[in-house]
């Protein structure tokens, strides 16, 4: 075991519990910001300067469109479990992932990245297929691929250049998407899902109301049919 | 040339586009010019040009300048049909960033770097299914949006990376079946094939008519491009039979041909009907990706050319119906084609180009899928199976023929009109020299009336210019589902790839390729 790698793993998980269990979207923010720094290090070789130097302005630039997504005092749900159970279940799923390196055949890239890429996608799972409020669901979605990445980085040759740089797309891509999402819910004052059968007004309806914006046209005829 | 001027000029105004989206007008603007710029510079891609970028290869190849120049073309004309019939907002910048990451996925020799590629951009559709100030219920699709796109990169991510080294040492064999089926199921959960659908439907709820295409459409007919190399190059050399994944995948795509048909079958909202259809002719390619002989290769890349550009008419013709009558539902729609004869000519050619008959391009290649995925009897029911559309397209020119009801009457009429009356200008010359000045100058000041009238001329005139757009469209459908534009040999050429790890020496340098079957190993020459 690499302990240098061992290191920014435990890290980059420590940021995973955090991102799933914090309500606070600030601390949920810094926690995704940890896990997308860390994540691109725990490969062998460390990348050159260039494509790190790509990676990090990914990470900032998604960690920064998020925080622009999520202005406001709303609080996200949190973990239904605690933090403690989901530091459990990370654990748990980081030695399956550093005991069965390679699965199946000869790896080569480090035991460390799949641990990390396991734990990620155990703590991202609850939150994928549970979660009640958009943002979970965004740190869940972001989580998720970057246990993809972490895995990969551990079965396959490191990534090229090229590689980092379409990566660091994708990051920024991710931040955009949850901040966009998250935009779009704070609208309504809250970042919990408005009417996924939680007994709201819109609640088992088999059609739900259009979720088009009006048009220009639309508008003018509302207002034209609105009583005065 | 390469791709990569393509790229740049994609990324560069699809991003242009989307930072000025306060600004509609000048957002559109961008958009319409960079899409103009693509198809130009797509029409340059050389089939054998490639550029290293940091170690990832960009390769054009035949069928790569097709789809760039066809999807420039098509997303250029959306947008103008867009603009006439009801101009959303953030659409025409997300399908310039969409076409360009969909270009640089199929452009990527590495299938790693492409599922990445291809994933990244699939995020831009987010941006018109949630956007800001639209419904609450919005931010609940992007998320059953985003969460699709995530699992889908996953899983495909996963099974590149598994089989992207040596396996020589590999202790279970079932890996590669799992890996397989990863990807493939991938594919399918991007098209919103059957079961994995509900997010798709909810998409084609939310999201503007006009970016349909792309985010159902195009960025997964990518996808799915991709799947098709990484097949040719890790799966099938293998020669591992898969028959247990192979049956799983070809039930999806069957079931998604035929409950897609029911499903748009009984739809009342006109884009989900685009979305339903959308499904049942991905469930094609779903079955396609079932076959592991490379003679597959043809009859799937022809298909998924023709499906996309058929389909996106079919969304303008929404998208231009919508802003003619100011609604999508079909009951409200009564009289339609009698308001709009132009559209319901185009929804005839969409149809016909659609449905297709025994010797046309599209039937042929949904023949050939049909017959290698699946065994008789379910090859020719399914082969069959899109003959529904003619009741789907029929149910919707029948309510169009029908008496014009109030949301009709209200709407607008494709018939021209000029907005003001031109105003006339007697002549009081006595002598010829006189006479011939003033009508120098009534001359004039008659192109300045026209000029000055002209971008009131264009808003009276709206749903008749984006019929005519549509039309246009439905031709380009037709074209292409005939043959037309080199779609055929397009979809034969071989691309440049990279080969697979588990790619044999034989199936390196021989056409037969690895199935030996007398067609060309695609994804296994080096140029």
């Amino acid at each position: 075991m690499n302990p240098a790698l061992a290191g920014i793993a435990t890290i980059v998980v420590g940021g995973a519990v955090v991102a799933v269990s914090a309500r606070d979207p600030r601390a949920i923010v810094l926690a995704m910001l940890v896990v997308m720094l860390g994540a691109p290090l725990i490969v062998v070789p460390t990348p050159g300067p260039l494509p790190i130097l790509a990676r990090v302005a990914a990470a900032l630039l998604g960690a920064r469109l998020l925080v622009i997504g999520l202005r406001g005092d709303l609080l996200a749900g949190g973990t239904a479990i605690g933090w403690p159970a989901e530091t459990f279940v990370a654990a748990a799923a980081a030695v399956a992932g550093f005991a069965s390196h390679g699965l199946g055949a000869a790896a080569l890239g480090p035991a460390e990245a799949q641990a990390a890429g396991f734990a990620l996608a155990a703590v991202a799972a609850a939150p994928l297929i549970t979660g009640r409020d958009v943002l979970r669901l965004g740190i869940g979605s972001m989580l998720l691929v970057q246990a993809a990445l972490l895995v990969r980085q551990a079965l396959d040759a490191p990534p090229g250049d090229g590689e980092q740089l379409v990566i660091a797309l994708l990051t920024i891509g991710l931040g955009g998407a949850v901040a966009v999402i998250a935009g779009a819910a704070r609208a309504t004052g809250a970042l919990a899902i408005p009417d996924d059968g939680d007994g709201g007004p819109a609640a088992g309806r088999l059609r739900h109301a259009d979720a088009h914006r009006p048009t220009q046209r639309e508008l003018a005829r509302e207002a034209a049919s609105a009583p005065r | 040339m390469t791709v990569l001027p393509f790229l740049i000029v994609g990324a560069a105004s699809g991003t242009l586009s989307l930072l000025v989206r306060s600004r509609r007008g000048w957002s559109t603007g961008i958009a319409l010019l960079g899409l103009t710029w693509m198809a130009i510079v797509a029409a340059g891609i050389g089939s054998t040009a490639t550029i290293d970028i940091g170690g990832a290869r960009l390769a054009g190849s035949d069928w790569l300048r097709l789809f760039a120049i066809l999807g420039s073309v098509v997303g250029l004309l959306l947008v103008v049909v867009d603009m006439a019939a009801v101009h959303e907002p953030d659409a025409p910048g997300v399908i310039v960033l969409g076409l360009a990451s969909a270009v640089l996925a199929l452009a990527a020799a590495d299938p790693g770097v492409a599922v990445i590629a291809t994933t990244a951009g699939g995020l831009a559709g987010v941006l018109v299914a949630a956007p800001l100030g639209a419904a609450s219920r919005a931010a609940f699709v992007g998320s059953r949006e985003l969460r699709a796109l995530a699992v889908a990169g996953t899983l495909a991510i996963l099974a590149t990376a598994w089989l992207a080294r040596p396996l020589d040492n590999l202790v279970a064999a079932p890996v590669f079946g799992v890996a397989y089926l990863a990807f493939t199921v991938a594919v399918a959960i991007r098209f919103g094939a059957i079961p994995f659908h509900l997010w798709a439907a909810r998409v084609a709820d939310a999201a503007p008519g006009v970016a349909l295409p792309l985010l159902m459409a195009w960025g997964p007919a990518a996808f799915a491009a991709v799947a098709l190399v990484w097949i040719d190059q890790s799966v099938a050399p293998l020669l591992v039979p898969l028959t247990t994944e192979r049956a799983v995948l070809a039930s999806i795509g069957a079931l998604s041909v035929l409950l897609g048909l029911v499903a748009a079958l009984i739809q009342d909202d006109l884009e989900h009907v685009v979305g339903y259809t959308i499904v049942a002719d991905a469930g094609f390619v779903v079955l396609g990706l079932a076959v592991l002989d490379p003679a597959i290769w043809e009859p799937i890349r022809t298909w998924l050319l023709l499906f996309v550009v058929a389909r996106s008419a079919l969304a303008a013709w929404v998208v231009a119906v919508h802003g003619g009558f100011g609604t999508r539902r079909l009951t409200e729609l009564a009289g339609w084609a009698r308001r709009a004869p132009a559209l319901a000519a185009a929804l005839v050619v969409i149809g016909a180009a659609a449905v297709g008959w025994p010797g046309l391009v599209a039937w042929d290649a949904r023949a050939s899928i049909a017959s290698m995925a699946l065994p008789e009897p379910l090859a020719t029911i399914t082969l069959v199976a899109p003959l529904a559309g003619i009741v789907i397209y029929g149910r919707i020119l029948l309510v169009g023929l029908a008496r014009a009801g109030t949301a009709v009457r209200g709407g607008r009429s494709e018939r021209p009109g000029w907005p003001v009356p031109r105003p006339s200008r007697p002549m009081v010359g006595l002598s010829p020299v006189e006479r011939a000045f003033e009508r120098a100058g009534h001359l004039g000041s008659s192109l300045v009336d026209i000029i000055w009238t002209v971008p009131a001329a264009t808003r009276s005139n709206r749903t008749a210019l984006a019929s005519v757009v549509v039309l246009v469209l439905a031709g380009l459908a037709g074209t292409v589902a005939g043959g037309g534009l080199g779609v055929p040999a397009a979809a034969r050429a071989v691309p440049i790839a990279q080969p697979g790890p588990h790619a044999s020496p034989s199936a390196a340098t021989s056409p037969e390729g690895p199935g030996g079957s007398g067609a060309a190993a695609p994804a296994s020459v080096e140029p």
